[in-house]
C-alpha cells in the first residue's frame, strides 16, 4: 500500500520535471524558430560583407565599341537579359518597397564596364561590378533609360547604343560589415584590457591576499555586486569618465571604440574575476604544496602550476565575457555611439551589431527581417567563438586531470 | 643510536595549530642514508613532524612552533635560513599521486627548471636519470611528451618520486606514499625505496606496520603528539621497551 503511494508520487514528480524542462526547451526553440524564419530571407553573404551606405558612380563611355559581340555565358538564368554589345547581364529586382529596378548581375571580363571613366573626377576610372543597381542611363543617341523600365527593355536599348553620355549606378548598401568589424574590435580590445586585470585580481584575491582580511572580503563582495549592476549605469560611467579620458589621450571627440572597450571591460571584469577565482578554488592544495616542496617559489607555483589548472575556468570566463560584449547595447549607446559606419576608425563613433539592431528597430519603420538576420549573425558569431575557445581550452589543458 | 651522521636533529620541538598542541617536546635524531619510518595512529602528529622538516608547515596560517630543528647542523627555522633552498635539499612525496597538468617530461623537469636550468641537453639528462632511478624509465620512455595523467596511479606516484629525485636532494620525505595504491604498485614503491636509500635519506610516514617493518631501518612510534619510542626497527618490532609501543604493534589499539 505504502510502496504504491510512493511510486505514484515518484511518477507524478518525474513527469512534472520532464514537462517543465520540455516547456523551457519549447520556448527556446520557438524563439530561435521565429528569428530564423524572419531573418533567413535577408541573410546572405552580401549582407555581411557589403557597406551600409550605397555609393553612386557617375561614369560615361565615348570610345568605340570593338564591335566584337560578347558571348552570353551559359551560367546566366532565363530571367537575365544579356547585352552582347556591352557584355553585361541585366535582371529585374525588387526593392524593400516592392518597386522594380534593374540589377547588373553579370559583367564580362572584357566588357567596357570594367573600366569606365568617372564623370566627376577626371582621370579616374571605375569598375562597374556585378550586383550594382542601374539607376539611370543617357545613351549617346539621347535616349534615356530609367531603372523602372525593366531589364528586358534595357538590354535592347544597350544593344542599340554605341556610346554612353551618362551612366548612374549604385552599390546596394544596407550591409552590416561595419558593425561586424566594430563588434570584433570591441571583443578583442575589451578582452585585451579586462583579461589580464581580471585574472591577476583573481590570483591576488585567492593566492596572495591574507585569508581572513576584512578588506579582501569586502572587495570580493563588491566584485560580486558589480555583476548585477544594470549596464546602462556602466554606460553612464563610460560617457562621464571614459569618453573624456580617451578624448584627452587620443584624437577622439565623443564616443569611440576605446571608451567602448573600457566600458565593456568594467562590465566583464567581475565576470572574469569571479569565474577565475572559482577555478582557483577547486584546485587541490596538494599541487601548490607539491610545487613548493620542489623548491619552486610562490610566483613559479602560481604561474606554472596553478594557472595551468585554471585555464579551463579562465577560458569559460572569456566565453561569458564575449557573450556579454556581443549582447551589450545599452552601455554602448553612450560609449561608442549609434552611428552606423562603413569605415571603422578606432577614435570615432560607430555601432556594434546589438546597437545596430536597436538602431533599425528604433526608427519609424522597424525592420524586423533585418533585425532577425543580424540576430542570426550574432548567434553564429557566438557559436563560432564558443567553438574556438573550447578548442583552445582542449589544446592548452592536459585532459583527464584529477 | 650513534651520534655521528645525523641528517636531522630535533630538540624540544613543540608545535601548535592555533590553540591545539600537535607535537610535545619531540627529541629525535634522523640518521643519514637510512630509512626511518614514523608510525602511530591517526592524528598522532607523525605527518606534522614530517612536514616540519621541510618547513611545509609554514604554509599553514595558524601554525606556531618552538624548539630546534637542525638540518646538517643548521637551524632551519632561523630567520635567515631560506625555506626554498631547504626544499631543494629535502624533497617530499605526498599521499595522493599529484603530477602536474603537464607532460611526463615537464613534470620531472619542473624542479630543475624552477632552479633556472635551461639547457635542453642537461634537462634531458636529468629527466632520464631521475626516471631510471625511480624505475619508471622503461615504462614511459616512448611517451615522455604525453600527459602525466595517462599513467596509472602507481606510475604517477613513481613519477612524483622521479620529480623529487630530479632535484638531487639529500633527503626524501614520504607522507604515506602508498596509501592510495594497490598492493602491486605498493610493492614496486617499496622496492624502489630500498634502492633509493643507498643515495638518499628517506623518512616515511606510514599507517601500514608491516610496511614499516619491511622497509625501514629505524622506526619512531608516535602517540597523541608524543614520541613514545624511537629505535632500530628490529628492536621496535621485536622487543620494544615501552608497553604502549608493544600494545600498538600487537594490534591491541590503533
Amino acid at each position: 500500500m505504502k510502496t504504491s503511494k510512493r511510486k505514484r508520487k515518484d511518477i507524478v514528480i518525474q513527469s512534472l520535471i520532464s514537462f517543465v524542462s520540455l516547456f523551457g526547451l519549447f520556448i527556446l526553440i520557438a524563439i530561435f524558430g521565429y528569428v530564423f524564419q524572419k531573418g533567413s530571407g535577408l541573410l546572405s553573404w552580401d549582407l555581411l560583407t557589403s557597406d551600409y551606405y550605397s555609393t553612386t558612380y557617375n561614369t560615361y563611355y565615348d570610345g568605340t565599341l570593338s564591335n566584337a559581340s560578347f558571348e552570353r555565358p551559359e551560367s546566366l538564368d532565363e530571367n537575365t537579359y544579356f547585352s552582347s554589345n556591352w557584355g553585361i547581364g541585366l535582371t529585374d529586382a525588387f526593392d524593400n518597397e516592392g518597386k522594380v529596378y534593374i540589377l547588373i548581375n553579370y559583367v564580362d571580363s572584357d566588357s567596357p564596364f570594367k573600366n569606365l571613366p568617372d564623370k566627376n573626377v577626371e582621370g579616374v576610372f571605375q569598375n562597374i561590378s556585378e550586383d550594382q543597381t542601374l539607376v539611370k542611363v543617357i545613351f549617346s543617341n539621347r535616349t534615356i533609360l530609367y531603372s523602372s523600365e525593366g531589364a528586358e527593355n534595357a538590354a535592347l536599348m544597350f544593344d542599340k547604343a554605341d556610346g554612353i553620355i551618362d551612366l548612374l549606378t549604385s552599390t546596394s548598401g544596407k550591409g552590416i560589415r561595419g558593425s561586424v568589424i566594430t563588434t570584433l574590435y570591441l571583443i578583442v580590445m575589451t578582452l585585451v584590457i579586462a583579461l589580464p586585470i581580471g585574472v591577476f585580481t583573481a590570483i591576488y584575491l585567492h593566492e596572495y591576499a591574507p585569508k581572513k582580511s576584512k578588506l579582501v572580503e569586502a572587495l570580493r563582495r563588491l566584485v560580486e555586486m558589480l555583476t548585477g549592476v544594470p549596464s546602462i549605469i556602466f554606460g553612464l560611467l563610460g560617457a562621464a569618465v571614459f569618453i573624456p579620458f580617451t578624448s584627452t589621450i587620443t584624437s577622439a571627440d565623443g564616443g569611440n571604440l576605446f571608451s567602448g572597450a573600457l566600458t565593456l571591460a568594467v562590465i566583464v571584469l567581475p565576470v572574469i574575476i569571479t569565474s577565475t577565482e572559482e577555478a582557483l578554488k577547486v584546485i587541490p592544495d596538494d599541487f601548490r604544496q607539491a610545487s613548493l616542496a620542489l623548491g619552486a617559489t610562490k610566483t613559479q607555483t602560481t604561474f606554472k602550476v596553478v594557472l595551468k589548472f585554471a585555464i579551463p575556468g579562465i577560458l569559460s570566463s572569456v566565453l561569458l565575457s564575449i557573450g556579454r560584449i556581443i549582447g551589450e547595447s545599452a552601455a554602448l549607446i553612450y560609449a561608442v555611439g549609434t552611428a552606423i559606419k562603413d569605415k571603422i576608425i578606432l577614435t570615432e563613433r560607430s555601432t556594434s551589431l546589438a546597437v545596430h539592431i536597436w538602431s533599425i528597430m528604433a526608427g519609424e519603420t522597424p525592420n524586423f527581417e533585418l533585425a532577425s538576420s543580424i540576430s542570426i549573425i550574432i548567434l553564429a558569431v557566438v557559436f563560432i567563438l564558443n567553438f574556438i575557445v573550447k578548442f583552445i581550452a582542449k589544446k592548452l589543458s592536459f585532459s583527464g586531470g584529477n | 643510536m650513534e651520534q655521528a651522521n645525523n641528517v636531522f636533529e630535533i630538540e624540544k620541538l613543540n608545535l601548535f595549530y592555533g590553540n591545539k598542541q600537535a607535537l610535545f617536546d619531540i627529541d629525535m635524531q634522523v640518521p643519514k642514508n637510512q630509512v626511518t619510518a614514523l608510525i602511530g595512529p591517526s592524528g598522532c602528529g607523525k605527518s606534522t613532524l614530517l612536514r616540519s622538516l621541510n618547513r611545509m608547515n609554514d604554509l599553514i596560517d595558524n601554525c606556531k612552533m618552538d624548539g630546534l630543528v637542525k638540518y646538517e647542523d643548521q637551524d632551519i627555522y632561523n630567520k635567515v635560513y631560506d625555506a626554498i633552498n631547504l626544499r631543494t635539499k629535502v624533497g617530499m612525496v605526498f599521499q595522493k599521486p599529484n603530477p602536474f597538468p603537464m607532460s611526463i617530461f615537464d613534470n620531472v623537469a619542473y624542479g630543475p627548471r624552477c632552479q633556472g636550468v635551461k639547457d635542453k641537453k642537461q634537462l634531458q639528462e636529468i629527466v632520464k636519470r631521475a626516471l631510471i632511478n625511480s624505475a619508471l624509465y622503461d615504462e614511459v620512455k616512448d611517451r615522455l611528451k604525453e600527459s602525466a595523467y595517462g599513467l596509472s596511479g602507481g606510475q604517477q606516484q613513481r613519477l612524483c618520486i622521479a620529480r623529487t629525485i630530479a632535484m638531487s636532494p639529500d633527503v626524501i620525505l614520504m607522507d604515506e606514499p602508498t596509501s592510495a595504491l594497490d598492493p602491486i604498485a605498493t610493492a614496486k614503491i617499496e622496492e624502489l625505496i630500498q634502492d633509493l636509500k643507498k643515495e638518499y635519506t628517506i623518512i616515511i610516514v606510514t599507517h601500514n606496520m608491516q610496511q614499516a617493518a619491511r622497509i625501514s631501518d629505524n622506526t619512531a612510534f608516535f602517540l597523541m603528539g608524543y614520541l613514545v619510542e624511537f629505535d632500530k626497527t628490529d628492536v621496535i618490532f621485536g622487543d620494544p621497551k615501552e608497553k604502549k609501543t608493544e600494545d600498538y604493534i600487537t594490534g591491541r589499539f590503533g
